[in-house]
């Protein structure tokens, strides 16, 4: 009633007359507002006693709108007040609708009053089922004698079948409607609710009556051929066997319901109900196959065979989806599904020639989908058959696949009808085509390459070399729409086939064709699609070129060709980079060449910069294959010379603006767009210069990465590094590059990551390189950045992977770097206002010491870090003690690590575990741990006394047992943690938010905290600790569980 | 066979016959050709008139012996930067946890069009990795950037 609150109301009418003339109202055209006032009262009115009444006197109204008002009345009446209708009343109630129902069809209302009526009678079941357990029967006989009727007479009532059979077309008619409604209804309330499961039992016990029914609704009419039922019968057993299928199967109602099966296949004879009769079937085919028995898969069969199917199919094969629909092709594919078993293990001709009608559903007229709207199914049945005969041809005895030939033969049509279809149309046409048929057709192509894959596990090297004929024919022809197809077929081959050499004969045919040589030649003359697919087939066998580099350069030559084009250049730029990282090795003697390439193309246009990336990555791992290291390192130069240019470009616009001239491309490279809609200021070109030749020279960093791994000597020497002076020099161009672009646009994030991007290419790699910097100088790098510099958290990361590459190097590099790190990271978490200011610092910064603790703990607790390492104590105390789940997860693996720390401590390279070094370490750590006991204790007590969110609780856990079953201490510090409420409750709220330092504890009485304190205890770190906690946690969290969740 | 193979053709069924425009999913291929039910490969494409508009992420959606009782793995390869997918790829989100809303009902669409929308909207509650989320909270600016990039390297076909 909110609405009627917020406006004004209407006052209840006060006669009949009032009432009419208001519904006559909500069913004009009124403003919005009018309509809702007028439903409100209304509402009012049907919800008050009089209710009842007002149904009643409705009901009997000359106008179809009042009468409609009053069943609905009676359906709302029913379903708000029900309970207070006594049995007799009910039972009133019942002959009065009925009766109702009966006197409106005489005075011939609409069909929509009739019809809300029956509504109304089932809603009268689902509330009284008891009363009325027989209902259809009832109904029909109370329609036989024209009005509502007690029940019970029923008793003495004649059989169904005569009843049904006594009632005039127009009665049976309301009897289907009614029997839909029935089941339709029932059929959306919960079987298994304990509410509804008599009324279920009740609906499946009509079951025979309604077949009774049905039989005669699918009768063609005699009185009067005007008023034909089958329409109705047809959709009421489409009805009846959805439920039928959704309930476990009960064979009181099914056995009924198999009798229609022949009446209703009747129907498809008659033009009106075919589409509906194929619908029910194709709909029960596909979803309830065991409906059927075999005599009706075989009348169906026999229908199939019939010169009305043929008809059919024919109509199908040439004539309009749009107009005629595809239902009976849509029927012969719910067929097919239904029985693709047998189908496929049937070698008789019936069988077969069912299969070839559905393989020649792939080859109906006009183009995909817009036109032929039956290949997808099709061909989704076909996906189905072949599984099939995978899945057989796996499980099945040898001897046992004489079906097999019979099914191979079938996919030979299948495939080439598909082959056939999915050749692109004239580019005039597909310029018609609306977006959605674009698609649709890219999608039909998709799934023809899943279904190629499934065809080739069984047909191999036959399937590759039927395409490359079918290639060969249509280049012979210049048949270009069938190259295209034949061309994509075998790309779609190449992940089943590409990295296997038995192919490679074959394949030869196709890239030693002079098909290539078109491609290379004029633009105009092969149409872009087939450009496109012929490059895209380069990129798919870059295994075969690895194998067969002969045919290498040519390739790479057509690439490199095309990168100029708008639509080509990025695919080609794609492929080049794929082509060349994996045959970088026999491509070494081109680098000079591609590196020219790159530079001509540069100096009369803008590439797409993710194209150009992709370029520079490519040549780079070239130049990573070159043998020689001073070859290899002037090639390197003479790549990484292009862009120190626009550095330095970037860094003179900068500093003076004046400089800018857009009619260079030099210039133009800062702006992303050919045509971009507004000038950029000029900072910002300089800017964007500057980021697009830092991301090429990442993607550099990364084509230099080495493929092969090698060995590395854990014990080596460090000066065996970099005695290559010529490489030194390199670096630290590349470090001074850097460092000037950050420092000349140091507000840019963007500089940072990707500075972060090219040292992590570096730190992967065991090899000297470019990009492989010395220790010193990264660590430099990091120790210049402060807590201002843009994206620090970022570095911090990046500090991380640093040590874990230096873990992964000789040991003699690493304590002095990470000496030199641990104040840096510290200094930016001490910089922080507070701990979760940003998230990404304090994970890593968590991160970066507990990874300096794991292996190099001497380092971290160095008297001098002394009072860092305090600082970050209760730093990360009160990261566990926070809000933020990231940090916290970091937090707590530190602290598990830190609490067995003195057992788990490793020996530092000088020392053994005896010598005086190793026992001040261990000193150190167990007096820390007397200091961070208790505090560690209270923050673990808060987050698992409620605090912390229940996905987190797994991760606390872990410190939570380590200081059980490692710290002599842990009972009594958890043992305050838990009953520290009292003496919080006396000092000031301090801390953070919540409920006092122990989370939620003090929710659960004290025996609770004392059992659960018990328990962790003694399970020493099992488990099962997990399991005790969560059940705490939810103690605490207790009726306010959705807090801080 | 089993329920888990018997709901994973039905999926595949289902998937066929009806799927969202401009995803795809397909069982993966062992090495003899034979489809791998409980490994699918996924396609995501960003959704309209968002910044993710234009990309397609790929998807590893994998299948434990115990679905549907228990959900799928989803795992962005190569990983993802977005606040709820850890540094592994894997999609943090509340149907795919069987401790939430994991419900043995939920379909292979609803999970994909799930993750969908989760691109778009991501869930500050529940952050995965620490890098989108801080950007995502603290520059947004910075963020939708960043995201722009990442879709131009991942742009659809």
């Amino acid at each position: 009633m909110s609405d009627g609150n917020a406006m004004e109301q209407l006052p209840l009418p006060t006669s009949l007359a009032e009432v009419e003339a208001l519904i006559r109202a909500l069913y004009q055209p009124n403003p919005p507002e009018t309509i809702s006032k007028i439903q409100d009262v209304l509402h009012r009115l049907q919800r008050s006693p009089e209710g009842w009444q007002l149904a009643q006197s409705l009901i009997s109204h000359g106008e179809d709108n009042i009468r409609f008002y009053a069943a609905l009345t009676l359906i709302i009446k029913l379903n708000r007040d029900s309970t207070g209708l006594s049995e007799d009343d009910a039972k009133n109630l019942l002959e009065n609708i009925i009766s109702w129902t009966i006197q409106s069809l005489a005075d011939g209302a609409g069909n929509f009053v009739i019809k809300k009526l029956c509504t109304a009678l089932v809603t009268f079941f689902m509330h009284f089922s008891h009363l009325w357990p027989n209902c259809i029967r009832h109904f029909i006989h109370c329609l036989d004698l024209g009005r509502g009727v007690p029940v019970d007479s029923l008793d003495d009532a004649l059989p169904t079948d005569v009843l049904v059979s006594k009632l005039d077309r127009r009665k049976l008619r309301v009897a289907i409607w009614f029997a839909t409604s029935f089941v339709e209804e029932v059929g959306k309330t919960d079987m298994s609710a304990p509410k509804f499961i008599q009324v279920h039992g009740r609906l499946v016990k009509n079951g025979p009556d309604v077949a009774c029914l049905l039989a005669r609704g699918f009768s063609p009419p005699q009185d009067n051929p005007n008023l034909k039922t089958q329409g109705e019968a047809l959709g009421c057993f489409q009805a009846w066997i959805l439920y039928a299928q959704r309930a476990s199967p009960i064979p009181d109602l099914v056995a009924p319901l198999r009798q229609l099966v022949g009446p209703a296949i009747n129907c498809f004879a008659d033009a009106e109900l075919f589409q509906a009769t194929a619908e029910l079937f194709s709909d029960a085919l596909g979803n309830y196959s065991t409906f059927f028995t075999d005599e009706h898969y075989a009348t169906l069969a026999t229908l199939f065979e019939s010169p009305w199917a043929a008809e059919h199919y024919q109509r199908l094969l040439h004539g309009n989806h749009q107009e005629d629909g595809i239902s009976f092709g849509l029927l012969l594919l719910a067929y097919g599904d239904a029985k693709v078993h047998d189908l496929m293990r049937s070698v008789d001709s019936r069988s077969q020639r069912f299969l070839e009608s559905l393989g020649g559903l792939l080859a109906a007229d006009g183009y995909l989908v817009g036109e032929d709207s039956i290949f997808v199914p099709a061909l989704e049945f076909w996906s189905t058959f072949i599984e099939t005969m995978i899945d057989s041809t796996y499980s099945d005895e040898e001897e046992a696949q004489a079906w097999k030939p019979y099914a191979e033969q079938h996919l030979k049509t299948v495939v080439l009808n598909c082959w056939r279809k999915i050749q692109w149309p004239p580019a005039e046409t597909f310029a018609e085509w609306d977006s959605t048929e674009r698609l649709a057709f890219g999608d039909a192509r998709k799934d023809v390459t899943d279904m190629l894959q499934s065809v080739f596990t069984l047909e191999g090297m036959s399937l590759v070399s039927f395409f490359v004929n079918l290639f060969l024919q249509a280049l012979d022809a210049r048949s270009w729409a069938e190259l295209e197809a034949s061309a994509f077929c075998l790309g779609a081959l190449s992940d089943c086939i590409s990295d296997e050499a038995k192919y490679d004969q074959e394949l030869s045919k196709v890239f030693a064709s002079p098909f290539f040589d078109l491609l290379g030649q004029a633009q105009g003359l092969i149409p872009l699609r087939l450009r496109q697919t012929g490059l895209a087939l380069i990129e798919r066998y870059c295994e075969y070129f690895e194998r067969n580099a002969q045919y290498l350069p040519n390739a790479l030559n057509l690439l490199f060709a095309a990168l100029g084009d708008s639509v080509l250049g990025g695919p080609s730029a794609k492929s080049i980079s794929t082509l060349c990282s994996s045959c970088r090795s026999i491509l070494t003697g081109e680098a000079g060449a591609f590196i020219n390439h790159y530079q001509t193309i540069r100096s009369s246009q803008v590439l797409d910069s993710l194209a150009e990336e992709r370029i520079v990555l490519a040549i780079a791992s070239i130049i990573q294959a070159v043998k020689d290291e001073d070859q290899r390192l002037t090639m390197f130069e003479e790549l990484s010379s292009i862009l120190k240019k626009d550095f330095e470009l970037a860094v003179q616009l900068n500093a003076n603006p004046g400089l800018l001239n857009l009619q260079h491309p030099d210039f133009l490279r800062g702006l992303d767009l050919p045509n971009p809609q507004s000038a950029s200021p000029t900072e910002e070109i300089a800017l964007q210069i500057a980021l697009r030749s830092m991301r090429c020279l990442a993607s550099i960093a990364k084509g230099m990465q080495d493929v092969k791994e090698y060995p590395v000597d854990l014990d080596g020497e460090p000066q065996s590094r970099n005695s290559n002076s010529r490489l030194a020099g390199l670096q630290e161009n590349i470090m001074r590059i850097l460092v000037e672009v950050q420092r000349v646009f140091s507000t840019s994030g963007e500089v940072v990551e990707i500075i972060c991007n090219i040292f992590r290419a570096g730190f992967s790699e065991t090899e000297p390189g470019p990009f492989v910097f010395p220790p010193d100088a990264v660590t430099d790098y990091f120790v210049q950045q402060r807590y201002e510099t843009p994206r620090v958290g970022t570095l911090l990361s990046t500090a991380c992977s640093f040590v874990g590459s230096l873990y992964r190097g000789p040991k003699a590099y690493v304590p002095a770097q990470l000496a030199r790190l641990l104040p840096w990271v510290i200094s930016i978490l001490q910089a922080l206002p507070e701990p979760e200011a940003d998230t990404e610092i304090s994970v890593n910064g968590i991160a970066f010491v507990d990874r300096v603790m794991s292996k190099y703990p001497h380092v971290l607790f160095h008297p001098h870090h002394a009072p860092l390492l305090e600082f970050f104590f209760l730093f990360s105390i009160k990261v566990l003690d926070g809000n933020e789940p990231l940090p916290k997860a970091a937090a707590a693996e530190f602290w598990a690590n830190f609490i067995p720390l003195t057992q788990t401590l490793p020996p530092s390279s000088s020392d053994s575990t005896s010598s005086p070094d190793h026992v001040d370490l261990k000193q150190t750590i167990s007096s820390a741990m007397a200091h961070l006991g208790p505090l560690i204790a209270r923050s673990l007590v808060r987050n698992v006394g409620g605090h912390a969110a229940r996905s987190e609780l797994d991760k606390l856990c872990e410190p939570l047992k380590k200081l059980v079953s490692n710290c002599v201490g842990a009972q009594g510090w958890l043992h305050a943690a838990l009953f520290a409420d009292h003496q919080q409750d006396q000092q000031a709220e301090g801390g953070g938010g919540g409920g006092g330092n122990n989370g939620h504890a003090e929710r659960v009485g004290p025996e609770e905290r004392m059992a659960f304190l018990r328990k962790i205890v003694a399970l020493r770190g099992a488990r099962a600790t997990n399991q005790v906690v969560r059940e705490f946690w939810m103690a605490c969290r207790g009726a306010n569980f959705a807090y801080v969740s | 066979m089993s329920l888990c193979q018997n709901r994973l053709q039905e999926e595949r069924k289902q998937w066929r016959k009806d799927h969202p425009f401009g995803f795809y999913a397909r069982p993966q291929k062992n090495a003899q050709g034979v489809l791998d039910l409980k490994v699918w490969e996924c396609g995501i494409p960003g959704k309209e008139k968002t910044i993710w508009e234009g990309g397609l992420f790929k998807l590893v959606v994998t299948f434990p012996d115990e679905y549907p009782t228990k959900p799928p793995k989803c795992k962005f390869t190569p990983p993802l930067f977005h606040p709820n997918v850890y540094p592994s790829g894997t999609v943090c989100l509340s149907i795919l946890n069987e401790e939430e809303a994991w419900k043995p009902a939920i379909t292979i669409k609803q999970i994909l069009l799930g993750v969908q929308d989760l691109l778009n909207d991501p869930n500050p509650e529940s952050p995965a990795q620490a890098e989108a989320y801080n950007m995502f909270k603290r520059d947004r600016v910075q963020y939708e950037r960043r995201i722009k990039q990442i879709v131009r390297e991942n742009a659809a076909p």
